[in-house]
């Protein structure tokens, strides 16, 4: 590969955005869940981060209903149907439902557009009859596999448009997991080459993010909808699912760790273009993102157990204002369908919340469910609003350029996994932790001279385009 | 903010209790230039090897260096993976320096050597979320097999349609989401059709066993690293139906 200097580049296109400076929160003991400072309202007057959390339901269709359109109405019908009948059933006071894209339902817009407005009705027919408040959020599918399709210029990007454009028209809030850099991200994590996660996320996947977002936000605009958010799962979850628990051998948790505390200078540029939350559920940076934003966030913990694995399940509870269960595929269970039975535990978990609340015991509340996780793994202990706090300072503090920001958010991740007796790591996770501190010592100061390093040596990535992010 | 001290009631980080002294890569050869290549694989230095492999085959024949050197060190690092002593990524880079090293002795070699065996993998039609597939390939790769690579996102027809032209001994599909796993059983069908009797190790996210074991052909894969022991029965002329019974149920 021939290298790429940066007199030699093209313009960058891409309209990144005036990059953060100062923290939304002025330390870490203000944050709390239900409460943000941005909160947000949707069309219908239900408030988002204004001193309540709610529960955010996310049905995912059985496979084989993603076969026709009329499969795939009736199953979400039926899944958003059985959520909001748990709702009132139980007495759950607002929600959230995610329709969360199968590929089809992006591919064909008008298959999401179709779904999205009888989820709408849905709603509508719940508060008609019983005054439950419910919002939806529509989050299409990112179906531009970098190396396959060029990120800006190619049909799938259009359809992704198309199916933005048509679901906006029925849904409250918009959001996308967006895979900008996961060509070499899916290659640096299996190599162990956090400089390529750090080029991945911070560059490639911001300069790609900055891209989308500018077209999410003005459809969200022009449609009066909430442009939500977005989540680094492409990457960070990949490197934290891979890390997986107490005896996988795939990937290390420091990595993982690292990877995280990268990502919330990625996920950071939707805000910066426009987005107002609520943040994407699936994204574990997001008390970080709180922190610098104020924006209101979903998480997911424990109740996400049935999508996916994590070792901070109580833990991501401590900031979130839509407390979320990720994606729970539609089947029957002794308590009802596998959507009534998630509903009433989110129900529950957040009744829990605005108990603690409305006692005035929500900082003893947010206590036990930091200290059931702190010390569990690295990766929950970088994800205590305190520490998510301090990450979140040195991104602010560092904001040169997207580079800049993640690399000081990673030092400083490093920093604090040190500094604290009481976060223990094996021989193995210790060794590779102090090692990936010095590979972040010993990176370049400036942005462009990061880019420069890293087009040379991962230009032979297969399927790794430059120009598909303005490079 | 009170943190508790005493957290053995909470949890139990049973990742510190399990870890024992690691194993060291063993010594693969008493010549020195060859130990020094396997070292380097080991390492998984692909960069530096490159340098080590070109001097050696001053001295050496380049069968001696692949034989002797490059596979004799990929051999210790499947053995230290297997131990449990390495991650993941030690393997991935000893088989990128393999494959480096490889491709330097068959330039001097002026041909290609040959491969145990092809297997073609793919990721679901409807699916781009491949990294299961990438590791796959690696791990297939560095186990000698020839991988036909047919990406992500493929067509149910293209899949077949490589089987037929290459004949493979082994098909792996992966699928992170359950909506897209439902091509498996067509890919399945279609081969049967067209008498393909080919294995088809499936696996990846939310793929499981029950639902691979219901279609004739099927394997499920539980983890990627069973890849390669999957294609060498495969490679043995097990039938699907003997593969089946040994790696599921």
């Amino acid at each position: 590969m021939e290298r790429i200097s940066t007199a030699d580049r093209e313009p960058n296109p891409a309209p990144m955005p005036p990059l953060t400076d100062s923290m939304a929160y002025s330390s870490s003991d203000e944050m709390m869940f239900g409460t943000a400072l941005n909160p947000v309202e949707t069309k219908d007057g239900l408030t988002i981060g204004g001193g309540q959390v709610l529960p955010e339901i996310v049905p995912h269709p059985r496979p084989g209903s993603e076969q026709t359109l009329k499969t795939l109405l009736r199953e979400f019908e039926r899944a958003n149907q059985d959520a909001l009948e748990r709702c009132v059933t139980i007495g759950i006071p607002a929600i959230v439902i995610e329709n969360e894209h199968v590929s089809q339902m992006t591919r064909h817009a008008d298959w999401g557009m179709e779904i999205t407005a009888q989820t709408q009705q849905q709603i509508e027919s719940y508060k008609a009859k019983y005054g439950l408040q419910a919002a939806l959020r529509a989050t299409i599918a990112d179906i531009r596999k970098p190396g396959m399709v060029d990120m800006r210029e190619s049909d799938r990007t259009q359809e992704i448009l198309d199916a933005f454009k048509a679901c906006a028209r029925h849904a409250d809030i918009l959001s996308i997991e967006s895979l900008g850099g996961k060509e070499i991200s899916d290659y640096s994590i299996i190599r162990n080459d956090l400089t390529g996660m750090l080029f991945a996320q911070a560059v490639l996947g911001a300069r790609d993010m900055a891209w989308l977002w500018s077209h999410i936000v003005s459809i969200a605009n022009e449609n009066g909808c909430i442009p939500g958010g977005d989540t680094d799962c492409a990457q960070a979850n990949t490197a934290m699912f891979m890390a997986g628990g107490f005896i996988s051998r795939d990937v290390s948790h420091t990595l993982a760790t690292f990877c995280r505390a990268v990502s919330a200078s990625r996920s950071l540029v939707a805000y910066e273009m426009g987005a107002t939350g609520p943040a994407k559920d699936c994204a574990y940076e997001n008390p970080i993102i709180k922190a610098i934003t104020g924006i209101p966030i979903s998480t997911i913990g424990k109740t996400a157990a049935c999508a996916n694995m994590d070792l901070c399940g109580n833990l991501m509870a401590a900031v979130c204002d839509l407390w979320s269960n990720e994606a729970v595929e539609y089947h029957p269970m002794f308590g009802g369908s596998s959507v009534e039975v998630f509903t009433e535990i989110l129900g529950y978990d957040v009744a829990a919340m605005n108990s603690a609340i409305q006692l005035g015991f929500q900082k003893e509340y947010q206590a036990c469910l930091i200290n059931s996780d702190r010390y569990r793994s690295p990766q929950s202990f970088i994800l205590c609003p305190d520490n998510a706090w301090a990450i979140g300072k040195a991104i602010v503090t560092n904001n040169a350029s997207c580079y800049t920001r993640a690399r000081a958010a990673a030092l400083t991740c490093g920093e604090l996994m040190l500094a604290d007796s009481n976060l223990h790591f094996t021989n193995f996770e210790k060794d590779v932790l102090l090692e990936y501190m010095r590979e972040l010592e010993a990176l370049p100061d400036e942005e462009d001279d990061f880019i420069d390093r890293c087009l040379k040596r991962y230009g032979k990535v297969k399927g790794f385009k430059p120009a598909s992010y303005g490079l | 903010m009170k943190y508790v001290t005493d957290t053995s009631t909470i949890f139990t980080r049973y990742d510190l209790h399990i870890e024992v002294s690691r194993q060291s890569a063993r010594r693969v050869s008493d010549d020195q230039l060859l130990q020094q290549v396997a070292d380097c694989l080991v390492a998984g230095d692909e960069d530096r090897i490159q340098q080590i492999v070109a001097k050696v085959l001053t001295n050496k024949a380049p069968l001696e260096v692949i034989n002797k050197g490059l596979l004799a060190g990929m051999q210790e690092v499947s053995r230290l993976w297997e131990t449990g002593d390495c991650f993941l990524p030690q393997l991935i880079l000893s088989s990128d320096a393999m494959l480096a090293g490889i491709t330097l002795c068959e330039a001097e070699l002026g041909q290609t050597m040959q491969k145990k065996a092809k297997v073609i993998t793919h990721t679901a039609e409807g699916d781009i979320h491949d990294i299961g597939q990438i590791i796959v390939n690696a791990l297939l790769s560095a186990a000698g097999f020839e991988v036909i690579n047919l990406g992500a996102d493929v067509l149910v027809d293209e899949v077949v349609d490589a089987c037929r032209i290459h004949k493979p001994v082994l098909l792996t599909g992966t699928a992170l989401m359950t909506t897209t796993m439902t091509a498996f059983p067509k890919i399945a069908e279609k081969l049967k059709k067209q008498g393909l009797i080919i294995p088809f190790a499936c696996g990846g996210g939310a793929v499981n066993e029950e639902f691979v074991t219901s279609f004739d052909l099927g394997i499920w894969g539980k983890e990627a690293s069973q890849a390669p022991g999957i294609a060498q029965d495969a490679l043995n002329e097990l039938s699907w139906e003997e593969m089946r019974n040994k790696w599921n149920g």
